[in-house]
């Protein structure tokens, strides 16, 4: 058959492109691949891809990013163990010393076996070096407690110690937690933050990036290598491969059907079900650090009225929010009862439990009508001719938070207050709404830490303003001395069982002052091909389920 | 040809300026604060100040959209509000990961569609134009998320139970560990397929009708009735002919794949031009949602430039001179 010659050159043109596509797929594949050595290869899903890794700079509040590379590549003085308490790590020959003082100092006694994966040694320099680009560098994500020191006595290069200007309780995240040492050595004198943003060459960790910078593919993946000059338990995996998949369903998929070992994925509704279908596949459900709560601004009408809030938190039947939002996916859940998760026992005071978890709506009556309010014959509260109604904002496009919305609408129609939904992107209720107080309600989560302060969250000082420049994470605008008594106390108590009733004291009054509705911790799935990998695997609320990776082996 | 060529092109700079225009200031007026997005993580309480003045955000809009379109024009793309990175790079990147799939997707597309749409047009009201008729259907009504999910699970974990091999045939993530021709098959197949089959569906209709209206036509009637096989006729004549609109569509839709594929790209965790855009807007990375949009313009630009061109070749009836 004789095709006309349009029609055989179109046909031509896409072959002829296909084949110069099959080269370049080839190309392009074969490219990633590089470098990699397949036998031995770990590979594990990451929900999201670091901003940086300059891990003291402000593009560096990924989690995620900690998780997968952080922990693993450079040193920290204390860590946190699943349960939630601080520990010295390897880092260190034992306890750090604290002296109450005044002045207070720590003493951060360096375990002479500690060295970067150059072979130099960490030292008291590398404690330092690190405040002072924390105290005196650009773009840092966060000062808190550094700024409170005023020397470091570096005379022993194994002893770090710390004296503080001003007593700081939260001494213990200091050079640990969601921070790290850095090298002095490496990077004295230099530009730290153009050195690491890309990924780094050092380690003082049992983890480095392979190939340095090379070993963050952006967009793609994290690979790590062993450190072969790690002085503690050193790892017996080849290499480690984060692999970034953003979708959580396609996540679950790629975990049950071998292409990735492990995954920490964000339950969704019918994921466990997924991960059942492979026998190979174990899974732990755990509460983590991250919770849900509707948070009030005290100075929108009509929140602006205690017992309106307090009506609220009893309108809000809780419970059959957490058996409908929490429960489906990972069939269990708990209302939360305070600001401060259970997963830190030593803190954690139940004190919402005050309002139950129910609706009680006689309640809501009895406060509503002792404050002035009358149901119209829309049934709706009103006092001085203006009704209970205001909007609820969350992050447009999250179904599990719009369904939440939804629930709550209905249950407060009930009980007399009309809500309207009104959703903003994340980041205009992030970055507009909630810093300029353009709200009435809102529903987002908020990180807990080992460390127990919400001062930054609930103290009136920490209210944006526009004199501030609407800096400050105090979104609820509530100005309350029952609250920033205890919470202040908090932040400079020094002794850990006066600090303890503090912040016990504190969540009793956020729960009297209604300062918003807790609702529930979100739940971590946190699953693995117990075929392909084996060792002391577990959860942990801070550090993510990676923070002892190096024990993990192949099967 | 070619004074109608860049007659087109010239034409296109008003109309990009035009868009870059409004896609600044919307941007800009209405979306995220560039300044709080660069210190949301921060708890420097200088840092929005400091940042803004960095930005340039505390003078005039006019006057940032004149710096920003000096720079552009220059390569200076900026750097990413969250991340810091080269905008110019990023795109470069996510464009070239997006041609690749969206290079596929139009190769596949375009050969099975025109193939159905032929035979459809050939059998007419026949049970297999019904069949194919029929999926055209279903393939434009699925939605590609969820048939991209399905995809994933019947054709990676159960066809891997299904085999019993150690190893999926077919990956729903690209295989960090892999190289080779069949490595890129085995990542290509599963998004190449989902992508397909809408484009499939909806240009397989166009190639139906208009090879319909090809073989109704007086030509066609005379060159059957001068003896020519009903196939001669079709494959050399009418199949020509009817090229011209589809050709129209598949690269009016190639321009567009280049922003467009965004759900395909988040299924199967390909860093391209959609997630890049899909990350952007959720961080308010707004150095990057401008840039961003103005490639995307310039695409869609270029590839109804290249539609013309090709409908030209196609048709000399309509061939400007």
């Amino acid at each position: 058959m004789k095709v006309s010659s349009g029609v055989s050159s179109f046909f031509c043109l896409v072959l002829g492109l296909a084949l110069l596509g099959g080269a370049w797929v080839s190309t392009t594949a074969g490219a990633s691949a590089r470098g990699q050595s397949t036998p031995g290869t770990l590979k594990i899903a990451a929900e999201q891809e670091p901003s940086c890794m300059d891990w003291i700079g402000s593009c560096a509040g990924s989690s995620w990013g900690i998780w997968a590379a952080g922990i693993e590549t450079l040193p920290q003085a204390l860590t946190v163990t699943p349960a939630g308490d601080y520990t010295p790590s390897s880092v260190l020959a034992g306890e750090p010393i604290l002296e109450i003082g005044p002045p207070q100092k720590i003493t951060y006694n360096i375990n002479a076996a500690a060295v970067w994966s150059d072979n130099t040694p960490i030292t008291s320099t590398d404690f330092e070096y690190t405040w002072k680009q924390i105290t005196t560098g650009k773009d840092i994500y966060d000062k808190t407690g550094y700024e409170d020191i005023a020397s470091i006595d570096t005379t022993d290069p194994k002893a770090a110690v710390v004296t503080f200007s001003e007593p700081f309780s939260g001494w213990r995240d200091l050079f640990g937690g969601f921070s790290f040492i850095l090298p002095s050595h490496l990077l004295e004198g230099k530009n730290r933050a153009k050195i690491m943003k890309d990924g780094y060459s050092f380690s003082g960790g049992p983890w480095k990036l392979a190939g340095g910078k090379s070993g963050w593919k952006k967009t793609k993946s994290i690979t790590l290598v062993p450190n072969q000059n790690y002085w503690g338990d050193k790892p017996l995996i080849g290499t480690v491969i984060f692999q970034f998949i953003t979708e959580s369903a396609s996540e679950i998929q790629a975990v049950k059907s071998g292409q990735v070992s492990s995954a920490y994925p964000q339950p969704q509704i019918g994921a466990l079900d997924q991960l059942s279908e492979n026998p190979e596949l174990k899974y732990e459900v755990s509460f983590g650090s991250v919770f849900e709560a509707f948070w009030l601004n005290a100075k929108a009408f009509p929140m602006d009225s205690l017992a309106v809030r307090k009506s609220l938190i009893y309108a809000t039947d809780r419970q059959a929010i957490v058996d409908e939002i929490v429960k489906p996916s990972v069939n269990e859940g708990r209302v939360l009862q305070s600001f401060i998760v259970p997963t830190f026992p030593q803190y954690y005071e139940p004190a919402f439990s005050i309002y139950g978890t129910s609706a009680n709506l006689s309640k809501v009556n009895e406060l509503m009508t002792a404050d002035g309010w009358k149901k119209g014959s829309d049934e709706i509260w009103a006092k001085n001719g203006r009704k209970a109604e205001f909007d609820v904002q969350t992050t447009a496009g999250n179904e599990a938070r719009e369904l939440t919305e939804q629930l709550w609408q209905s249950q407060l129609a009930q009980a007399g207050f009309k809500v309207t939904i009104k959703n903003p992107s994340a980041d205009v209720l992030f970055g507009i709404n909630g810093p300029k107080g353009r709200f009435s309600a809102a529903l987002y989560a908020q990180v807990g830490t080992p460390d127990p302060s919400l001062c930054g969250i609930f103290c009136s000082a920490n209210i944006p303003t526009k004199k501030n420049g609407f800096v400050g994470n105090n979104w609820t605008r509530l100005t309350s001395a029952a609250i920033d008594t205890p919470w202040t106390a908090v932040d400079s108590e020094l002794d850990r069982t006066a600090r303890t009733v503090s912040v016990k004291e504190g969540q009793n009054a956020l729960a009297a002052e209604a300062v918003s509705i807790p609702l529930y911790q979100k739940p971590n799935i946190f699953v693995w091909n117990t075929a392909q990998i084996g060792g002391p695997l577990q959860d942990n609320p801070t550090l993510g389920p990676f923070f002892n990776l190096n024990l993990w082996y192949l099967k | 040809m070619t004074r109608y060529i860049g007659r087109r092109i010239l034409a296109a700079i008003p109309v990009l300026l035009l868009a870059s225009l409004l896609v600044f200031v919307l941007v800009r007026q209405f979306g995220a604060d560039p300044a709080r997005t660069r210190c949301q993580q921060s708890r420097d309480l200088k840092c929005l100040a400091r940042t803004r003045v960095q930005l340039g955000l505390d003078r005039p809009l006019p006057v940032q959209y004149v710096d920003f379109m000096g720079d552009f024009v220059q390569g200076d793309w900026g750097t990413s509000e969250r991340t810091d990175q080269s905008v110019a790079e990023s795109i470069g990147i996510a464009l070239g990961e997006t041609a690749q799939l969206a290079f596929w997707g139009v190769a596949f597309s375009s050969v099975v569609a025109i193939s159905v749409g032929v035979y459809s047009a050939n059998k007419a009201y026949s049970p297999g134009d019904y069949f194919f008729t029929g999926l055209a259907f279903a393939g434009i009504a699925m939605p590609t998320f969820w048939f991209g999910l399905i995809c994933i699970n019947y054709l990676t974990f159960h066809l891997k139970e299904l085999l019993n091999t150690n190893e999926v045939i077919f990956f729903s993530i690209p295989n960090a560990t892999g190289h080779g021709a069949i490595n890129g098959f085995r990542e290509l197949a599963l998004p190449v397929l989902v992508l397909s089959v809408q484009l499939v569906a909806g240009w397989s209709r166009y190639q139906r009708s208009s090879m319909l209206d090809e073989l109704d036509s007086d030509y066609i009637r005379t060159a059957r009735s001068k003896g020519l096989t009903r196939r001669r006729v079709v494959w050399k004549h009418g199949l020509r002919n009817s090229l011209g609109a589809l050709v129209t569509v598949i690269a009016i839709d190639a321009g567009a794949l280049f922003g467009g594929l965004i759900v395909t790209e988040r299924v199967f965790s390909r860093p391209g031009m959609g997630t890049l855009f899909l990350n952007a807007l959720g961080n308010g990375d707004s150095a990057v949602l401008i840039p961003w949009m103005i490639v995307t313009g310039v695409f869609i630009i270029i590839f109804n430039l290249f539609a013309d061109i090709l409908y030209g070749v196609l048709d000399p009836r309509v061939r400007v001179a």
